[in-house]
């Protein structure tokens, strides 16, 4: 054993055994001095001088058995189990104050370590990929058509990966929204209902690109690819367990996939993700290369490469904009104005969410701060009724250095209990976050209590203390003497004010920003959504390809589902789409209006089909002309409604009835669309979007195999949903309802980010709030105890009750209007960072600033009103006696 | 006589070296024994023989246990260890080589 562990393990082992110790040692200390005397005397000494010659030989026997124990032990840790016994002992003895403390911690605590969790999850945990900080997304940019991040044309996909030097590899990957879901649903058959999976359509190179294996299996070989190559699908982790029950000989089954059967060729590990934890299954798209190479309008592929070992990001972009511009020669027609831009690819998994999640990780870090400085607040006061104590302490010898550890340690006491309960409080945010706002967290991250988290919550467990008990227990430290109390209190009455202004004005900051937000929301409640949610549920079927493989077969059913439904009683109105409202995912094609130029409307327009009844099932209203109806189909000329935007844009509000546009630009019989209705705008992007231009055509002109049906009930029509089934059950029994929501769910769901912020900051507020009231009321009741005394004279000399209350509210409320005009400025200083989670309101929006003074006001007034009624209440008798 | 100071190992090393020449001693026996050996050129603070005493016990080097002084007294007694002979060689032999070193060039100097 090498010496330094022995020495340890003895000096642990001796700090249980110190009292054995101390005796044995004492006991030897005896034995050596009787064996000088004996010899001592031997020598003729008389016993006398004996002793006294052995001891001064000897030397300090006190100062020896101190350095023993220091030699002996671990004296840092056994002083600190005393201290920790001592601050037990104390907060024991002060539960109101303990539990203040411990809870108020936990809370700050806990919402600091659940928020930094998700930002954890969302923008610092590295992708479960190799290398991920070499992955970069590519999207395609064009001013022309106010794209900003669109997916990218295949051919143009192509050039790139033929073209560029600078990447490894470019992968592409299709079937997700703007905010990283998937969009692709397929349908395992098999025994009773058909089960939705997720998919995303990848190239055969992405897991290459992204760097990962499978955990079984094998990956895509660059054939499967292509048109006829045998269906081969990779499966998540997830869905072998869930689906196939983990079994262990799946690789190589064959899987019944909307009809289609693929076979299993590889399994994911647990951890991996793409784009998002909902996609279940990966499959090649199976193109054919000679259409592939030519695609050019449609811009559907989601781009993500990976770059040379060496090659930085500005270097890709250079390259990569040289690339586009000779496209843009090239191919004039589809190319025009047509960029590209290169975003890091986490950044752009995490581009909607950063802004919030930074926004809260702030309020919150603010809410902790509060929380520390309130505490510090009922430090002071408990250290000015603790100096006795402590002055004895120091009196009794004790350094300052040992004092302030004392202090510290019961801070940290405290921090510890209100750490674990902020765990719990973050493990239960993380489960409620889940549960209620499965939307506001992005698909792709997994927030998980990991070690990163539990060593943050520690270090906030750490810091907590240093800011709440470090500056009392200097402070404490250095009135050292007995006597001088009357001029620490009043020194300490200062920074009571100080903190107490701070905490005020760090939570009118959170008011301010809580105000703003629910301003926004109430604005944003009031938007008329373009539609009549009221009544009305709506719910998804695909009709798949295999079975409904031409546009008759699926329209035929879709009129077929359209009929029954309206049959059902109850049912008063009943519509389809391809693209229900609020969903934020749209069809757009290259457009065309007839008799303008081409860059005097948006070339980039919306699509939608819908039946005849589905402006009538949503309760949308017509502006003008007249309504599709079941004459609208082939043979008749082709026609298509637009709303008000698009009538507005395009043709500046003079009628667009009658006018034609197209989606055929570069056919060689371009098709021609006449404009018979405009109907109110619908929102499409969230109630806080502008809508856009958007062109609804005929079902029955454009038939989509995705289909969305709206049944508008007399009553509340989710009754109806078990009717609806059976109906459905009827046309075709393999079909599956998925997505079923009401529209008042439709509407509130895509308010859930801004709601959940709202009440998440609005939360951290009311909590500001509170415990900067406490922070003033414990200032003032502190002060009202210490002056009874000059209380009660003033009363005795006749101070009306009135002036006294006036006098106490007065002193409370200098501190809350000094910390309150330093927040609100403070406030209007930060608030251009909110900004953007705003909607119809300025960050300086007078109204919310004036509602936050007043609403502190009334809170510190309300905090200032108890001690100060205490104060009139004070008998002069008793004041004047008790001193 | 002057008094000489000495160095912290110094002290172990002579109390390893007296415990293996006596054999097992009590703490006023081995304070007493380096005087006497150094012909009392070094007057110890006897009680600083017990922070060497400790830390070569720490060590392992020497172990105790009670018993019974010669003149009937009971007093701890302190023995070596085979960890502490192996210590006490290693130690022993390096002290020799740097006071050879030492011893050279002081030599040197003279001349």
């Amino acid at each position: 054993m090498p010496a330094w562990l022995a020495v340890l393990l003895s000096r642990l082992a001796s700090v249980f055994r110190r009292r054995q110790l101390d005796e044995d040692f004492d006991q030897e200390v005896r034995a050596h001095l009787d064996l000088f005397v004996d010899e001592n005397i031997r020598r003729g000494m008389t016993p006398d001088a004996a002793r006294r010659a052995a001891v001064v030989r000897f030397g300090g026997v006190t100062q020896l058995a101190e350095q023993q124990r220091d030699q002996r032990g671990l004296p840092l840790v056994e002083t600190a189990i005393q201290d920790l016994r001592y601050a037990a002992r104390i907060l024991r003895k002060s539960p109101a104050f303990t539990a203040v403390a411990v809870l108020t911690l936990a809370l700050g605590i806990g919402a600091t370590t659940g928020m930094f969790s998700v930002v954890h999850a969302v923008l610092l945990r590295p992708l479960p990929f190799a290398e991920p900080d070499r992955l970069v997304r590519i999207f395609e940019i064009n001013p022309l058509k106010r794209w900003t991040r669109n997916s990218a044309a295949p051919a143009n996909y192509v050039d790139w990966q033929k073209q560029s030097t600078v990447f490894t590899e470019i992968a592409a990957y299709n079937g997700v929204d703007d905010k990283g879901r998937s969009r692709f649903d397929l349908f395992v058959s098999g025994a009773g209902e058909p089960q939705r999976v997720r998919g995303l359509g990848v190239s055969a190179n992405l897991f290459r690109v992204l760097g990962v294996a499978p955990s079984r299996g094998r990956l895509f070989r660059d054939e499967e690819n292509l048109e006829g190559a045998p269906r081969t699908v990779i499966i998540s982790h997830g869905l072998w367990q869930s689906l196939f029950g983990g079994d262990p000989a799946i690789v190589g089954k064959q899987v019944s996939l909307s009809g289609r059967s693929y076979e299993i060729v590889g399994v994911m590990p647990p951890e991996f993700a793409f784009p998002g934890r909902d996609v279940q299954v990966w499959l090649p798209p199976g193109y054919r290369p000679s259409v592939f190479v030519q695609l050019r309008r449609p811009h559907w592929l989601s781009v993500v490469a990976r770059l040379r070992p060496g090659v930085t990001i500005e270097q890709a972009r250079s390259e990569m904009n040289t690339i586009a511009a000779r496209l843009e020669k090239t191919y004039p027609d589809t190319n025009t104005q047509m960029g590209v831009r290169l975003e890091w690819f986490h950044d752009s998994l995490a581009y909607d969410t950063s802004s919030a999640l930074l926004i809260l990780l702030s309020a919150v870090g603010v809410l902790f701060v509060i929380v520390c400085v309130n505490l510090a607040n009922l430090q002071l006061g408990r250290a000015v009724s603790r100096s006795r104590e402590l002055a004895i302490r120091q009196a009794l010898g004790a350094g300052r250095g040992r004092i302030v550890r004392q202090l510290l340690t019961e801070g940290l006491v405290l921090s510890a209990l209100g750490g674990a309960l902020g765990l719990v409080v973050a493990f239960s945010a993380r489960a409620a976050l889940a549960r209620y706002a499965p939307d506001v967290v992005p698909v792709f991250a997994d927030v998980r209590l990991d070690r990163a988290v539990i060593l943050f919550n520690l270090g906030l467990s750490v810091a907590a203390p240093i800011l709440f008990a470090l500056m009392p227990a200097l402070g404490s430290a250095r009135s050292d003497t007995l006597q001088d109390r009357s001029d620490s209190v009043s020194h300490k009455r200062s920074i009571r004010d100080l903190l107490v202004a701070c905490e005020v004005a760090l939570s009118i900051v959170l008011v301010v920003g809580a105000g703003l937000l629910v301003r926004s929301l109430l604005l944003l409640n009031r938007v008329d959504p373009g539609f009549n949610p009221s009544r009305v549920v709506a719910f998804n079927l695909l009709f798949p390809g295999a079975r409904y493989g031409t546009d008759e077969k699926a329209l035929h059913a879709i009129e077929e589902v359209e009929r029954r439904l309206q049959s059902i009683p109850g049912v008063a109105a009943v519509g389809a789409t391809s693209t229900l409202a609020l969903r934020g995912f749209t069809y757009t094609s290259d457009a065309t209006v007839e008799g303008r130029a081409a860059d005097d409307y948006e070339r980039e327009l919306r699509h939608i089909s819908v039946s005849p009844g589905y402006f009538r099932a949503l309760g949308t209203r017509l502006v003008a002309g007249r309504w599709l109806d079941d004459l609208d189909r082939p043979p008749k000329p082709p026609v298509t409604l637009v709303n008000e935007s698009l009538a507005r844009k395009y043709f500046r509000g003079a009628g667009a009835s009658g006018k034609r546009i197209s989606f055929t630009k570069g056919y060689e019989k371009p098709e021609w669309l006449t404009i018979v209705g405009v109907v109110a705008d619908v929102k499409q992007d969230g109630l806080n979007k502008p809508a856009e231009p958007e062109s609804y055509v005929p079902l029955a002109q454009q038939t989509q195999n995705s289909t969305t049906f709206v049944v508008r009930g007399i009553d509340d029509p989710a009754l109806l949903l078990g009717a609806v089934r059976e109906q459905i059950r009827g046309v075709d029994k393999d079909l599956a309802l998925t997505d079923a929501t009401s529209l008042d769910g439709l509407v509130s769901d895509s308010l859930g980010d801004q709601k959940f912020r709202t009440s998440l900051l609005s939360g951290f507020a009311l909590l500001a709030l509170f415990l900067a009231a406490l922070g003033v009321y414990g200032v003032l009741a502190f002060f009202v105890s210490q002056r009874t005394r000059e209380i009660g004279v003033r009363l005795a000399l006749g101070a009306s009750p009135r002036r006294l209350f006036g006098m106490v509210v007065g002193q409370g409320m200098r501190a809350v209007v000094a910390g309150a005009a330093v927040g609100l400025g403070g406030a209007y200083a930060a608030g251009h960072a909110i900004d953007a989670l705003l909607f119809g309101v300025k960050s300086a929006d007078a109204p919310t600033y004036a509602a936050a003074a007043a609403i502190l006001a009334v809170v510190a007034a309300a905090a200032c009103a108890l001690p100060a009624w205490k104060a009139t209440r004070v008998d002069p008798l008793v004041a004047l006696r008790t001193e | 006589m002057p008094k000489a100071d000495i160095l912290q190992g110094t002290l172990d090393l002579m109390v390893l070296q007296t415990l293996d020449a006596m054999g097992p001693l009590h703490g006023y026996g081995i304070a007493r024994r380096i005087e006497q050996v150094s012909d009392d050129v070094l007057q110890l603070n006897q009680g600083t023989i017990y922070a060497s005493l400790l830390r070569l016990q720490q060590r392992r080097w020497i172990s105790s246990s009670w018993g019974t002084s010669e003149n009937n007294r009971k007093a701890k007694f302190y023995a070596i260890t085979k960890a502490g002979r192996k210590q006490l060689a290693a130690e022993a032999e390096n002290w020799n080589r740097v006071a050879g070193v030492i011893g050279r060039l002081l030599r040197l100097a003279q001349e």
